[in-house]
């Protein structure tokens, strides 16, 4: 039963405060959304107006065609897990997943079978008659869910759902969750402040900042081609090397690179003469001997700083006059740079964007 | 991508004008249901507190002929001012014991594990929920003529003729310091299980000796707890009536039974009007300087302190102060770990004793009581010369006994269930609106709390003497209802600041309307709270005896005041099987709901199973 969900510029203050703003967003039938962003940036007050826990100060949300701000939480149909999974701890395991049914006076046969089929769906069968507090919290987690997707709500909200967990069982849930969803085609929005969370599991992810959605994108544009600054932060590492554009063509430039050296890169919308930051991720950047001549169009000569072996990679700090370029290579077994080392680093034109 | 970014500038300006009116009409369904759970909280409070206290004020000075002689003669008569120094004096010395008898037992109930804790806190309990009445009584068996004292010391060849211990200050002072003891280890222990354990031991690893680390660390943090269960103790104890009325001498009269003189056998109302509101006075007096120091409602309800609080004005001064009594405190930190240092390092086994020693000295009166129910003997004599059942069986033919019982039960039960529903549903009120003066609303709520019983009992005789209320059954459960309900409040309020915020949404969200969130969500998971909230509720009536003598009319003597009277005409065995059995139904009570709730909250306390 997957429904779309749209928001239409949603707007929300809290007295003088602008907590959410122009929120426009349309969710596809049976698409996986994530609402990312630091916390307090406002993914979770737009959460509770979708619940229908806060009231938009002006805007609209639909449901599918239907326009569902004026209604109470109760009649939205929606199903949602809370962040500390808000099991009702006076009830077993399957009178909790069968509250929904329960509550909307569901034939009893009907929501036995239902139940049953939304615990064996979460693997859950066999707890059935325990309580909340005599279970894991990977195993609380997946009541939850089973209780969220018992009555095919028209979409599933999911409000941090992994942050209580350890990191193993956050790392399986991820693929258990993902999996559901699949499975039921469900429309699902996810908040986390937690980007591999995001990237891993979203069809699209909506980048909140200070109450506004920065950038909406899959993850893949997100991670390689950021719009902001921000955004180019906010997920995963990068470099910011501030530059000048110097001869802008075809959303791309020469450039001026830390008011020295001179490179290429692709530009977002700058034109000539425009002062910007040029992102390049740190894998993407090559280090070579001072000696051996460069060859791509951006380069910068510099001393290695320190150098972090991590396991799979070495993280590189290189100091290049003001600027310290952070470099991740993988351990091939190639060269290795000892600190103090005087170094190029390189990167192609196409890896790197200008950036306000 | 984003489909929605179309221009709804058409829809715009009536849009928000429609949510305006929805969120209008939210708001007034949100102050419609806070009104209908504050109403009938406020009714009682105003109605049959506030309303007859202005009686009581506007009596004092004989309303329009703004008289004030009374209030002179509460301080002129020698015997009156007397009296109210008496009271005061007494009041101190047992609030000071009884802090400083209970401390080191809340010191030890924050140390120990949860089994010991549990064992401990029922041989404090149980003396805590039984009578006044009882507790008195037993005191009486003790330090009569013919008591476990003089028989002890008479045995040993110590004193020839027995001493006069009843009827003396030094019996009050013992009697009423059995009843606050356990009211002091459970406030202050309230207050110290807060208090973690590591702040010392961090004390000890920088360098404090385990003095320095008691005396500098853990006692100061322990200060708020320890002063607000002094309060709450001294407002009691001055407004005591039992006790002193049976253990003291003539010159240990306290102001209640002075109001109580004046109001019953002396007839002179606006003396009694007069001393009463002095004695509010004084509490009101007391309450506003200990609000310079801790938050007030920390007093009926620790749960309700933050820590994080900017200390207070008066708070800071006192830091000034001990800074500069600074060398001196060192040089008293020196002796003490000289003389202690053994004492306070590693087994507190001199702690364990001490606990021991107090619980006898809280539990030995009732088992007294016990032993004489079961005397041969016609007399209270203690050691009883032989054993046999006749004062179970003259039990079980009293009639008068068994009406009063049955009048009890019902009158307990019908107060307990209506203040556990006004306090539950002002608790919703006051913790889950939002509102101004919240706190002080709080506090007015407890109020009946912090106005002497007798007053209580004084204006609602005179109030409802004037509304044809008086001796009626409604006009009684009103009185105990009064009394009952800050205990309900506090306890629920505690239960709903605890609640887990997120599952009344969890239940809405997946469709349950507001009433149904409520009876199979909220109530639900409050069941264990309501039902010792009942409970509170039920032994507060059950064992009130000042209110009862004002306002039972012509009705069947409450089991208190049976047992008043009879005390009162001769205190006989009969009277200990009485006891015996009402301590052993009321112990049976709390041991049975003590059940269900760790039933319950085993089964739902929060935390995993991994």
């Amino acid at each position: 039963m997957s429904t779309s969900l749209e928001m239409k510029n949603i707007q929300k203050f809290y007295g003088p405060l602008h907590v959410v703003k122009d929120f426009d967003l349309h969710i596809q039938p049976g698409e996986f959304v994530t609402f990312l962003g630091p916390s307090g940036s406002g993914k979770t007050t737009a959460l509770k107006m979708i619940a229908g826990f806060e009231t938009p100060t002006s805007g609209d949300i639909f449901l599918g065609s239907r326009s569902i701000v004026d209604l109470p939480a109760y009649d939205r149909g929606i199903g949602m897990v809370f962040q500390n999974y808000a099991l009702f701890p006076h009830m077993t395991v399957s009178e909790n997943v069968a509250f929904p049914l329960t509550v909307r006076k569901a034939a009893r046969k009907d929501a036995e079978d239902k139940v049953a089929k939304a615990l064996s769906l979460v693997k859950m069968e066999q707890y059935k008659g325990r309580y909340p507090n005599q279970l894991s919290g990977g195993q609380q987690q997946r009541v939850a869910l089973a209780r969220a997707i018992v009555f095919n709500p028209s979409i599933l909200l999911m409000d941090e759902p992994l942050g209580a967990l350890d990191r193993n069982l956050r790392e399986h849930m991820k693929v258990e969750i993902m999996r559901i969803q699949k499975d039921l085609n469900m429309t699902v929005v996810f908040v986390t402040h937690d980007q591999d969370e995001a990237l891993t599991m979203s069809d699209r992810i909506a980048v909140i900042n200070e109450g506004s959605l920065v950038q909406v994108d899959d993850s893949k544009s997100l991670y390689n081609r950021p719009r902001s600054r921000f955004v180019a932060s906010f997920l995963g590492e990068s470099n910011m090397i501030p530059c000048r554009v110097d001869e802008a063509q075809n959303g791309s430039a020469k450039v001026t690179l830390a008011g020295a050296a001179s490179g290429a890169a692709q530009l977002s919308g700058q034109i000539n003469g425009d002062q910007g930051w040029l992102f390049v991720r740190p894998e993407r950047v090559e280090i070579n001997l001072s000696s051996e001549p460069a060859a791509v169009t951006n380069s910068l000569d510099g001393v290695v700083e320190s150098a972090l072996f991590l396991g799979e990679m070495t993280r590189y700090l290189i100091r290049c006059g003001n600027e310290t370029i952070t470099v991740k290579r993988q351990n091939r077994g190639q060269l290795h740079f000892a600190g103090g080392t005087p170094v190029k680093v390189s990167w192609k034109a196409e890896d790197c964007v200008v950036l306000q | 991508m984003d489909v929605a970014n179309v221009n709804l500038a058409g829809l715009a300006p009536n849009k928000p004008a429609e949510r305006q009116k929805t969120m209008k009409r939210s708001a007034r369904k949100v102050t419609l249901s806070s009104v209908i759970a504050a109403a009938p909280l406020l009714i009682l409070l105003i109605g049959f507190l506030a309303v007859p206290l202005s009686y009581i004020v506007w009596g004092s000075f004989e309303g329009t002929k703004l008289n004030f002689s009374h209030y002179a003669r509460v301080f002129a008569s020698a015997t009156n001012l007397n009296i109210l120094l008496h009271t005061l004096r007494v009041g101190l010395i047992v609030t000071v014991v009884s802090i400083i008898l209970g401390y080191p037992v809340a010191y030890l109930l924050t140390k120990v594990r949860s089994l010991p804790l549990s064992v401990l806190s029922i041989f404090i309990l149980i003396p805590l929920f039984t009578a006044f009445l009882i507790r008195t009584y037993a005191w009486m068996i003790i330090l009569g003529r013919e008591g476990i004292i003089n028989n002890a010391l008479i045995w040993l060849g110590v004193i020839t003729a027995p001493l006069q211990l009843l009827n003396t200050t030094f019996a009050v002072v013992v009697g009423m310091t059995h009843v606050f003891v356990p009211m002091a280890i459970f406030t202050m222990y309230s207050a110290m299980a807060q208090i973690d354990h590591a702040y010392a031991h961090a004390a000890q690893i920088l360098g404090a000796k385990p003095v320095q680390a008691f005396l500098r660390v853990y006692l100061p943090m322990t200060l708020p707890g320890v002063f607000s269960a002094g309060i709450l103790i001294f407002i009691s104890a001055i407004g005591f009536y039992i006790t002193p009325a049976l253990l003291g001498g003539p010159s240990d009269t306290m102001i209640s039974q002075m109001i109580v003189d004046q109001m019953t056998t002396l007839l002179n109302f606006e003396l009694g009007y007069a001393s009463s509101i002095v004695l509010l006075l004084v509490i009101i007096a007391i309450l506003f300087v200990a609000s310079l120091f801790i938050p007030l409602e920390m007093i009926w309800s620790s749960a309700s302190s933050s820590s994080d609080q900017e200390p207070r004005a008066a708070a800071r001064l006192l830091k000034r102060a001990k800074r500069a009594l600074g060398p001196a405190v060192s040089a008293i930190e020196g002796v003490a770990h000289a003389a202690t240092g053994q004492l306070l390092t590693k087994n507190a086994g001199w702690l364990w004793a001490y606990t021991v020693a107090i619980l006898i000295f809280l539990t030995a009166p009732l088992i007294v009581v016990v032993i004489l129910s079961f005397s041969s003997s016609p007399f209270v004599v203690f050691p009883p010369p032989g054993l046999s059942l006749q004062w179970w069986r003259k039990l079980a033919n009293a009639t008068d006994w068994h009406q009063s019982f049955l009048f009890s039960i019902q009158l307990g039960i019908a107060a307990a269930f209506i203040a556990t529903i006004i306090g539950t549903m002002g608790a919703f009120w006051l913790v889950r609106t939002k509102f101004m003066f919240k706190k002080a609303l709080f506090l007015f709520s407890l109020s009946p709390l912090m106005v002497p019983v007798v007053i209580i009992a004084t204006s609602l005789y005179v109030f409802e003497a004037r509304i044809k209320m008086l001796g009626t059954f409604s006009g009684l459960v009103i009185g105990h209802v009064l009394l009952s309900v800050p205990y309900v409040i506090v306890v629920m309020s505690a239960a709903l600041r605890n609640f887990d915020t997120s599952l009344e949404p969890a239940a809405a969200v997946h469709g349950a309307r507001p009433l149904q969130v409520l009876r199979l969500v909220t109530l639900p998971i409050l069941k264990p709270t309501l039902l010792t909230a009942g409970l509170l509720a039920f032994l507060t009536s059950f064992d009130e005896l000042l209110v009862g003598i004002f306002l039972l009319g012509r009705q069947t003597p409450t089991l208190p005041i049976k047992f008043w009277a009879d005390i009162k005409y001769q205190i006989d065995p009969l009277l200990s099987a009485a006891s015996t059995l009402i301590v052993v139904l009321v112990t049976a009570s709390i041991i049975t709901v003590q059940l269900i709730r760790m039933r319950h909250e085993k089964r739902t306390t929060a935390g995993t199973a991994d």
